[in-house]
C-alpha cells in the first residue's frame, strides 16, 4: 500500500519530465541567454563581450524608429485582435446555426488558417499589385473602376493592408473557438429565454456572450501573443519599408540585428518585447478571472 | 529486446568513435559556399560536374583533406556565420559578399597565410584591392558581375527617341515614352528597398562626381554631388517616370517588368537577358552606358564575392590547415573546374585563367569584362560600411515620403564621423 502511493505521488512528475526537459531547453533556456545578451556587448559579428549594464536599452530606445515601430506594434495588434474577434465571433454564430452546406462554409473558413502565413502574404501581395494584380483586373473587367488604382500608393495604406491580411488569418482561429463554445451552450437556454419574450440581442448579450467568454478569453490571449509576434506577413509585404515605417517590434529586431547588425539593441528589444506581451497578458487574465471569481 | 537494443546502439557509437580515431590524419574542411542560382547545390555537392561533383572531386584528387561543405541561400547565410561564430564554430572558408566585420574583429587569417603565391598573382589587382584593410588582404573575390542599363529596343524604336546618356536626356525620353504608351509603359525602374537601396544610390552619385566616400576614401555621404543626384531620382519618381513604389519594388519585380514589357529601361547585372529568357520573355534588348550628369563620366556598379579563411586556433596543425585551404582555393580556381562554374550562373571570372575560355565559349563576354575593367565597388572594405548602407537605404526611403535629401544625408554623415 505504501509503495503504491509513493508510486502515485512521484509517477505524474515522471510523464511530466520529458515535456519540462523539453520546455526548459527550448523556452526557459533561450529567453535566460536573450536576458543575459540584453546586459553584454555584442560584436557585429556576434561576438559576446562583457555586462554593460543597461546600454543596450538605453541605444534601443534612442534609435530613431523606436517610437513609429512601437505605435505601429500597438496599432497592429489592436486592429488585428480586436477585429478579427469581432468578426470571428459574427462568423461564429451564422455557422452554429443549421442551414444547407453548413460543413462545406466551415471547411472554408479554416482554409486560410491551413496555409502558411508567408503564402497568404504574397498571394495577398499579387492581389494588390497595382500592374497586374487581381484586384485591379476584376473591378476593370467588371466595369466598377475605369483605371488600374495604386493600393499601396502611400505607406499608411500599405500598413492598412497589412493589417487587414493579419486580421484576414485570424479569422478563422477565433471563429473556432467561438464556435467550440458555442456549441456547448445548451439549446434548452435559449428556448426558455424566448418564452420569456427576449429577442435576438437579448439573447446574445445576456446568454451566448457570458457562456462563451472562456472561449473568447483563450483566443483572445493567444492571439496577442501570436500577433504581437507574428513576423510573416510583414516581412513578405514590406520588409517595414520605407524606413521601417511599416515594422513592428519583431520584423524591426530581426532587420536591426541581421540587415543593421546591431545586435545588443536587438536583444534589447527583444526582451521589451517580452516583458510587454507577459504584462499585456497577464493584465488580461488578472481581469478576467477575477470577474469570473465575481460571478 | 530493448536490451539488445540498446547494446547494438552502444555498440555503434563506440564503432563510430573509433573509426574517426582511424581517420585521425585527414584534415576536414568546413566550407560555406552561398547559393547563386539552382544550379550550385548541384554543381558542389550534386551531380552537376559532368556527373560528379565538387566535393568528391576534390577529395579524390586531394586524399587525407574532407570537405564538410554545406550550401547555404543568401537569405539565410549571414543568420548561419553569424550564429556558428557567436557558437564558436566559425567554418574554415566562407564564400559571402562582406569580410570587414569579419577581419576587424580578428576572426580571418591574412590571404597571404593559405593563398599560394601562383593563384594569388592570377586574381585581378583592381579586385584585390577591395578586399584590403590597413595593407592586409583578407580575402579573395570568387566571381563578380557588373551592371549597365538594359533597354527595350522595340519601344525605342516605335517611340523614335534614342537611348539617354544624360539626365536630362533621360528625363526627355521618359516624357516621350509616357506620352506614346498613355502611361501603360513605366520609363525608368528604381530600386530603393531594403534588398538594394544602395545599388540606386551608387548609380545616381557616381554619374554626379559624388559617391560614398571622398577622393582620401573617407566618409562624403552628404557631398552636395549627392544630394543633388538623389535628389534628381526622387524627382523622377515624383514625376511619374518610375515604376510606383521603389521602396517596396526590388530589382527582381523590376526585371520582372522589364522581362513582360512594361518597362521600358533598368539597370541590372550581366546576367538579365538569361533571367529574361528563364522568364519566358522575348524581349529585344540591348546595353548601354547608365546615364550620367551633364559633364559627368558614367561608371558601371560592380559587385563582387569573396572567398576567405577563418581562423581556428584549435587546429593541431596550424601550417597543414593552410595548405589544406590553399589546395581548396587551387583547385576552386582551376579553370578545369572554375570556368564552368562562373559560365553556369552568368557571372564573370576574377581570375586571369579563365578569361580566355570564357571568351571563345561565349564572345559577349568579352564586352562585359570591359565594362569590369571600369568598375567601381562598394566601399565594402569600410567597417562602417553596413551602417552607411542601411544609412543611405533609409534616407531614399525617407526622402521618398518627401523628408529632405539635405537633412537625411546630413544625419548620416554627421553619426559616421561624429
Amino acid at each position: 500500500m505504501n509503495t503504491l502511493n509513493s508510486k502515485r505521488r512521484w509517477m505524474p512528475y515522471l510523464w511530466l519530465l520529458p515535456s519540462i526537459v523539453l520546455m526548459a531547453i527550448f523556452v526557459v533556456f533561450p529567453i535566460a541567454i536573450v536576458f543575459k545578451l540584453s546586459f553584454s556587448e555584442i560584436s557585429k559579428s556576434g561576438i559576446v563581450g562583457g555586462f554593460i549594464g543597461f546600454k543596450n536599452f538605453k541605444d534601443a530606445i534612442g534609435l530613431p524608429a523606436f517610437k513609429t515601430v512601437m505605435v505601429n506594434t500597438f496599432w497592429w495588434v489592436l486592429s488585428v485582435v480586436g477585429l478579427s474577434t469581432v468578426i470571428g465571433f459574427a462568423l461564429a454564430m451564422v455557422l452554429n446555426q443549421k442551414f444547407h452546406g453548413r460543413k462545406i462554409a466551415r471547411a472554408i473558413v479554416v482554409f486560410p488558417w491551413a496555409t502558411s502565413l508567408v503564402i497568404q502574404a504574397s498571394v495577398w501581395n499579387y492581389i494588390i499589385k497595382f500592374e497586374y494584380g487581381n484586384l485591379n483586373n476584376v473591378l476593370l473587367n467588371l466595369g466598377i473602376i475605369k483605371q488600374a488604382i495604386n493600393w499601396r500608393s502611400s505607406y499608411t495604406i500599405e500598413f492598412i493592408w497589412e493589417c487587414w491580411v493579419g486580421i484576414f488569418v485570424t479569422i478563422p482561429f477565433v471563429t473556432f473557438c467561438v464556435l467550440s463554445g458555442l456549441q456547448s451552450i445548451d439549446a434548452s437556454l435559449y428556448e426558455a429565454a424566448t418564452v420569456d419574450g427576449a429577442g435576438f440581442w437579448d439573447k446574445t448579450w445576456k446568454i451566448t456572450v457570458p457562456l462563451v467568454k472562456p472561449s473568447l478569453t483563450v483566443s483572445t490571449v493567444l492571439n496577442i501573443i501570436y500577433v504581437f509576434n507574428s513576423f510573416p506577413i510583414i516581412y513578405t509585404m514590406t520588409k517595414g519599408a520605407p524606413a521601417n515605417k511599416t515594422d513592428t517590434l519583431i520584423t524591426y529586431l530581426y532587420m536591426l540585428n541581421f540587415y543593421d547588425r546591431k545586435k545588443g539593441p536587438a536583444t534589447a528589444l527583444s526582451v521589451i518585447g517580452f516583458v510587454i506581451l507577459c504584462i499585456c497578458a497577464g493584465i488580461y487574465m488578472v481581469t478576467v478571472m477575477r470577474k469570473e471569481e465575481e460571478e | 529486446m530493448k536490451k539488445i537494443l540498446a547494446i547494438a546502439l552502444a555498440l555503434c557509437m563506440v564503432l563510430s568513435l573509433g573509426a574517426a580515431a582511424f581517420a585521425d590524419d585527414d584534415i576536414t574542411l568546413d566550407v560555406i559556399i552561398c547559393q547563386y542560382g539552382p544550379n550550385t547545390q548541384e554543381w558542389f555537392l550534386g551531380k552537376g560536374m559532368n556527373g560528379t561533383n565538387f566535393v568528391d572531386k576534390f577529395e579524390a584528387e586531394n586524399p587525407g583533406i574532407k570537405l564538410n561543405l554545406e550550401v547555404v541561400s543568401w537569405n539565410d547565410v549571414y543568420t548561419v556565420v553569424d550564429t556558428r561564430i557567436a557558437a564558436g564554430q566559425a567554418p574554415d572558408i566562407l564564400n559571402i559578399d562582406v569580410f570587414a566585420n569579419y577581419a576587424n574583429e580578428g576572426l580571418l587569417e591574412p590571404v597571404s597565410q593559405w593563398c599560394p603565391e601562383e593563384l594569388y598573382n592570377d586574381f585581378f589587382p583592381s579586385f584585390i584591392d577591395q578586399s584590403v584593410i590597413d595593407g592586409t588582404v583578407w580575402a579573395v573575390p570568387d566571381l563578380a558581375s557588373a551592371r549597365a542599363l538594359f533597354y527595350n529596343v522595340d519601344m525605342f524604336e516605335e517611340v523614335g527617341i534614342e537611348v539617354p546618356t544624360t539626365w536630362a536626356e533621360l528625363e526627355d525620353a521618359s516624357q516621350a515614352i509616357i506620352d506614346f504608351y498613355d502611361g501603360e509603359v513605366y520609363p525608368w525602374g528604381i530600386d530603393m528597398t531594403t534588398d538594394e537601396g544602395q545599388a540606386a544610390f551608387a548609380y545616381y552619385t557616381w554619374g554626379n562626381g559624388g559617391g560614398f566616400v571622398d577622393a582620401d576614401g573617407n566618409w562624403a555621404v552628404n557631398s552636395p554631388e549627392n544630394v543633388e543626384a538623389i535628389e534628381y531620382a526622387i524627382g523622377l519618381i515624383n514625376k511619374g517616370y518610375t515604376n510606383p513604389s521603389p521602396a517596396t519594388q526590388t530589382r527582381y519585380d523590376l526585371q520582372d517588368m522589364f522581362a513582360a514589357g512594361k518597362l521600358a529601361m533598368v539597370i541590372a547585372p550581366n546576367q538579365l537577358p538569361t533571367y529574361v529568357a528563364d522568364k519566358g520573355g522575348s524581349i529585344n534588348l540591348a546595353t548601354a552606358n547608365i546615364p550620367a550628369n551633364e559633364g559627368k563620366s558614367s561608371s558601371s556598379v560592380g559587385v563582387m564575392d569573396r572567398v576567405m579563411a577563418f581562423k581556428d586556433e584549435s587546429a593541431p596543425d596550424q601550417a597543414k590547415r593552410d595548405e589544406a585551404i590553399g589546395k581548396f582555393a587551387e583547385f576552386f580556381y582551376n579553370p578545369e573546374n572554375y570556368v564552368g562554374w562562373v559560365s553556369m550562373e552568368g557571372f564573370l571570372p576574377a581570375v586571369n585563367s579563365a578569361v580566355g575560355a570564357l571568351v571563345e565559349a561565349d564572345p559577349s563576354f568579352g564586352a562585359w569584362l570591359d565594362v569590369l575593367g571600369g568598375c567601381q565597388f562598394y566601399p565594402t572594405a569600410k567597417a562602417e560600411w553596413d551602417q552607411v548602407k542601411q544609412g543611405v537605404i533609409a534616407a531614399e526611403q525617407n526622402a521618398l515620403t518627401g523628408a529632405s535629401v539635405q537633412a537625411e544625408l546630413d544625419a548620416l554623415q554627421a553619426a559616421l564621423v561624429g
